[in-house]
């Protein structure tokens, strides 16, 4: 099946670009019209995964982070891909809870949310050469 | 992001408008501590009616108060979240302080 719609963009790790992603991630979401709920839970997600590329992956240092939306006619698949450190274990990250910044007062829910409020998670990571978050959101109450 | 403080005996009444995520909570933080510390209270109210958006740095943001706050033998409560910032605290035992 071909995407009806694609878009592809690169920031740089600045934490105010959280709040961008999101805009830009729903916005582009936003032309297939779907409940306001669903676009909710899609902002949360990609909110989740931004930062973790942010505070994580480049351990607030400058690095790039790319978004991708490919939009089908009845789901959203997104990709947050970042060129940082990566995770080792990542069964253990995903666990509920699991946080390895815990003096940053984070509550090891990120991987929880986006496994929650998407309908699929896959994330794939090296070590010490990046993480790519893929997720993807039916845009219908099935 | 904007945050508004109120006193009522000993308790602090914080009201915080606007996006609650990482980029913002760390500001956030920083004054609700400072308040906290300044101000001759206890407990903590935290409003959340103008709140539109919460991702999981929120319940970080909680959580670390509710221990400020019991760390003083003070308690800690939840004030009027939308609909989809309750969806986000279900996730965490903070959906137990809403008031
Ligand atoms: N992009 C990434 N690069 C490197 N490590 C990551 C990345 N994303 C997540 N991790 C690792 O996985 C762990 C769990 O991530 P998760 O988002 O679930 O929790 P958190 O970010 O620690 O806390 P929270 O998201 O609740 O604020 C992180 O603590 C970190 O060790
Ligand atoms: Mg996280």
């Amino acid at each position: 099946m071909q995407p009806v719609n694609k878009m592809r963009t690169e920031f740089i790790s600045k934490s105010v670009n959280e709040g961008f992603a999101r805009v830009v991630a729903a916005s582009f979401v936003a032309q297939a019209d779907p409940p306001i709920d669903i676009l909710a839970d899609i902002r949360t997600a990609v909110s989740e995964a931004v930062t973790n590329a942010i505070i994580h992956g480049y351990d607030e240092k400058e690095g790039i982070i790319i978004m991708e939306c490919l939009l089908y006619t009845d789901h959203v698949e997104i990709t947050i891909e970042d060129f940082g450190k990566g995770i080792d274990d990542i069964e253990k990250a995903r666990t509920p809870l699991y946080t390895s910044k815990p003096e940053l007062e984070r509550s090891g829910m990120g991987f929880t949310v986006m496994e929650t409020f998407m309908d699929s998670l896959t994330v794939e990571s090296v070590p010490g050469k990046g993480t790519k978050v893929h997720m993807t959101k039916q845009l219908e109450y099935r | 992001m904007d945050v508004r403080f109120k006193r009522d005996g000993m308790t602090l009444i914080v009201s915080i408008e606007g996006e609650i995520d990482h980029h913002t909570s760390r500001l956030l933080k920083e004054k609700m501590d400072s308040k906290f510390i300044m101000e001759p209270v206890k407990n903590m109210i935290i409003d959340l009616s103008g709140v539109t958006f919460m991702d999981s740095a929120g319940i970080g943001l909680i959580k670390g108060r509710m221990d400020r706050v019991s760390s003083v033998g003070g308690k800690i409560s939840i004030r009027n979240p939308k609909p989809e910032i309750i969806k986000m605290l279900k996730m965490s035992n903070i959906y137990n302080l809403i008031s």
